[in-house]
């Protein structure tokens, strides 16, 4: 078995990977700093932070020979026989050194400066640097700067590890930013009137290991250390990005992507990046209704329930049929309940997919391990990114659910024609979609069709203004629950955001509906319930899907060979205080 | 530690005397410090409470009391919304909306939109005072602070700017220049405001 020897101590390299020292000792637990490498970028070595001392060891006579000199860990491939030093007091002084040269320019202004709290110059400058500056000449001043409507550019602050340059030459292949003038005069730029405008263009932000690429939306709002970070899955497209969403004051602020190898790599597009705003809509429903002649009445939320309960009861009693629309955006779970709900009362009622929105094309992004690269690509793992077409998060999962519970899937626009025929007389329109799904003529074909309606939104939608009963659910962020992606992996989203004044979690409503027995429903109890029913489903045992997800039965992985840990930059993970937040 | 450890060392009470047992020779011994304190107020002037509200208190120099919010050198506030002093606060009372600098602040970046401290929540304990880092938020020596209401007692930036306003010649600022005329400046309390430069 293939071997390393890191700081003294022997670790067995896995196989099947190509791993340079930097991935290696992070694997087992040695931090070796860098700034300008990153995992789907090409090594071009330039900051020289992760300088460490490399040598051999001899098989047969265990002699250790290191190089005279310290060489870039994110180059160096870890190999059997290599041996790794990166706690040495050459190695430390050098850290030192680097630090101080690239504090030379940089302002000391993180008490306005957003990156403060997840900053890569402030972590290492606390870990590896030293407390005394020796430069007495001024500092060169670069001006801040937009680079596109989005992104904001304060060239003081950059170190020039050209992430951002390399991002958009070899992940979007747009290559709209690059390194002008020299020497301690080099800045990042764009050309003029053309700026970062591409799908991807806010990633450069994230990966920015300073305070110099700064998003817009987010910038001087908060500060990083206020923020709860929550494990969420963007509900944007059905891509199904993993992403942290961060939430202060019962509002989120931003989403960051998360690393999973499998769906987004790194990534996430802009067009999702903003989709949080979603969640702090002032319009959102903030009450149950009741119709009260041509108007809502306010209703509790207890009674609303009960009148639901009733009069669906009552409809099927009486020999009528209740039809259901399930939208993509509902979660397994949800799908499941209220599917489960509507049979229970009879199993002649019909279940139908919402309307799925389809927006553009699907556009993917195909990073090559050659084409377009700046340096040496040998230790990234390329992974295509696709922006869906699909605009909802869990179209495949509704539609496995459905597929399970009445053997067919109904689309939309069939039961909007069996509803103007007049085959229901009560229709159960469930959704939180993050923009209002059903359209006015629709809405009113609906309404004309059957005797009761009930809808359960997040938002006042045209269906909502005709509707019986408006049930107030929660939004994509409001919710706990699972997404099915384009590729069929099931991914766990957490409740960012507790439920709105006047709101009931979907989950709730329906546990409701149901009479469950029991505490409070959790939507892990359920997914169990329905891997142990449904076989498409049998891979999510247990209730609790791994971090990366899991495919459902009988799909085929999109990725093969080994799967690395989730990587984050140290700078982004809490350091000291702020890991009890 | 078990109660036969032989590094326990047992100290027993000291032995009382009949007179220790008796009290009376104590209770004349403290009957003497408080007479002599009496004497000292009647006839030394050495009383240390004063008549207070015809006579004003005088704090000492490091007393903490109303906070208020400085004003650089052009009479703008002083504060760069880093919110540290909300991080540090223990009492959670601080609530800044950070924005950025409107354009003819070229040497700012960012400044605060609002900044309300709730004066009943504070325990002024002095911790945001330590945390700026630009000597924004100063505790002022004002501690007869009274409300009628607890919305009066939440300040907001136009009030605490106005503490500076009326204990700038009393306490100067500890750092920095003040505004140069100080004859612009508001002086007197100012009435509730929306977000805005100031």
């Amino acid at each position: 078995m293939a071997t390393i020897l890191i700081n003294n101590v022997e670790y067995p390299i896995p196989e099947g990977e190509k791993l340079n020292a930097i991935q290696m000792a992070q694997r087992v637990g040695v931090e070796i700093p860098y700034y300008c490498w990153h995992p789907a970028l090409s090594v071009v070595a330039n900051c020289r932070m992760c300088e460490i001392e490399v040598g051999t060891k001899d098989p047969k006579t265990g002699e250790i020979k290191l190089l005279p000199k310290l060489v870039p860990g994110c180059q160096t491939p870890a190999k059997d026989g290599t041996v790794l030093v990166t706690d040495s007091a050459k190695v430390q002084e050098h850290q030192r050194m680097v630090m101080e040269y690239l504090l030379l320019n940089h302002p000391l202004d993180c008490p306005v400066c957003d990156q403060a709290g997840e900053c890569g110059l402030q972590d290492y400058s606390f870990g590896h640097g030293q407390s005394v500056h020796r430069f007495v000449e001024e500092r060169s001043v670069n001006p801040r700067k937009d680079v596109s409507d989005s992104i904001q550019l304060n060239a003081d602050r950059c170190i020039m590890c050209t992430r951002c340059v390399r991002f958009t030459r070899e992940i979007t292949q747009t290559g709209e930013l690059q390194v002008t003038r020299r020497g301690s005069h080099a800045e990042i730029d764009v050309f003029p009137g053309m700026p970062v405008d591409n799908p991807l263009a806010s990633n450069v932000v994230d990966i920015c290991p300073v305070g110099a690429l700064l998003d817009k939306d987010f910038l001087h709002k908060q500060r990083a250390w206020f923020l709860s970070k929550h494990d969420a899955i963007c509900a944007g497209c059905s891509t199904g990005c993993n992403v942290s969403a961060e939430e202060n004051r019962g509002q989120l602020w931003r989403y960051k992507p998360r690393h999973n190898p499998y769906v987004n790599d790194f990534w996430i597009c802009d067009e999702g990046r903003y989709s949080y705003k979603a969640a702090n809509s002032p319009d959102l429903l903030s009450a149950m209704y009741l119709r009260a002649g041509d108007d809502h009445k306010v209703s509790p939320v207890s009674e609303t329930l009960r009148v639901v309960g009733d009069r669906l009861q009552g409809l099927t009693t009486a020999g009528g049929k209740i039809a259901g629309v399930l939208s993509p955006f509902l979660t397994v779970e949800e799908a499941y309940l209220l599917g489960r709900y509507l049979k229970s009362l009879s199993p002649a009622n019909v279940l139908a997919l919402g309307p799925v929105p389809v927006r553009g094309e699907d556009q993917t992004f195909t990073p090559d391990p050659i084409e377009g690269r700046t340096g040496d690509a040998s230790f990234v793992v390329c992974q295509p990114f696709t922006i869906h077409a699909e605009k909802c998060p869990n179209r495949r999962g509704v539609a496995a659910v459905l597929e399970h519970l009445q053997g067919e899937v109904i689309p939309f626009e069939a039961l909007l024609g069996r509803v103007k025929g007049g085959e229901f007389r009560g229709l159960y329109a469930a959704s939180s979609a993050i923009e209002p799904w059903i359209g006015e003529s629709e809405a009113q074909t609906i309404r004309s069709g059957v005797a009761f309606l009930v809808v359960q939104d997040s938002l006042v939608t045209a269906l909502a203004q005709v509707a019986d009963v408006v049930l107030a659910g929660a939004t994509f962020a409001e919710k706990a629950g699972s997404y099915v992606n384009a590729q069929g992996r099931l991914q766990y989203a957490e409740a960012s955001l507790p439920p709105r004044e006047g709101s009931l979690p979907d989950l709730d409503i329906l546990s409701i509906l149901l009479n469950r027995p029991g505490d409070p429903v959790s939507s892990s109890e359920i997914l169990a319930e329905i891997a142990a029913e449904i076989p498409a489903f049998a891979t999510a045992r247990g209730g609790s899907p791994p971090e990366y997800g899991v495919l459902l039965a009988g799909v085929e992985p999109t990725r093969k060979g080994p799967v690395p840990p989730p990587f984050v930059d140290s700078w982004f993970v809490a350091q000291g205080a702020a890991r009890g937040r | 530690m078990q109660a036969d450890d032989p590094n326990l060392k047992l100290i027993r009470p000291l032995e009382m005397s009949l007179a220790d047992r008796l009290f009376l020779p104590a209770i004349v011994v403290g009957l003497g410090v408080t007479a002599r304190h009496i004497a000292g107020v009647m006839f030394g002037g050495k009383a240390i409470t004063v008549q207070y509200p015809e006579e004003q208190h005088i704090t000492s120099a490091n007393y903490r009391g109303v906070h208020r919010l400085n004003r650089d050198h052009e009479g703008r506030v002083k504060c760069v919304a880093c919110m540290l002093c909300a991080t540090a606060c223990p009492a959670h009372c601080i609530d800044i909306v950070g924005a950025t600098a409107p354009e003819t602040w070229p040497d700012r970046e960012k400044y605060p939109e609002s900044f309300v401290i709730d004066e009943l929540r504070c325990i002024y304990c002095g911790m945001c005072e330590e945390a700026c880092p630009v000597e924004a938020i100063e505790l002022t020596g004002l501690y007869d602070l009274t409300g009628l209401s607890r919305e009066e007692m939440i300040f907001d930036k136009a009030k605490l700017l106005s503490v500076f306003d009326a204990t700038r010649n009393q306490e100067p600022m500890r750092y920095g220049k003040p505004p140069v005329d100080p004859g612009s400046l508001h002086t007197t309390a100012l009435p509730s405001q929306g977000p805005g430069p100031a």
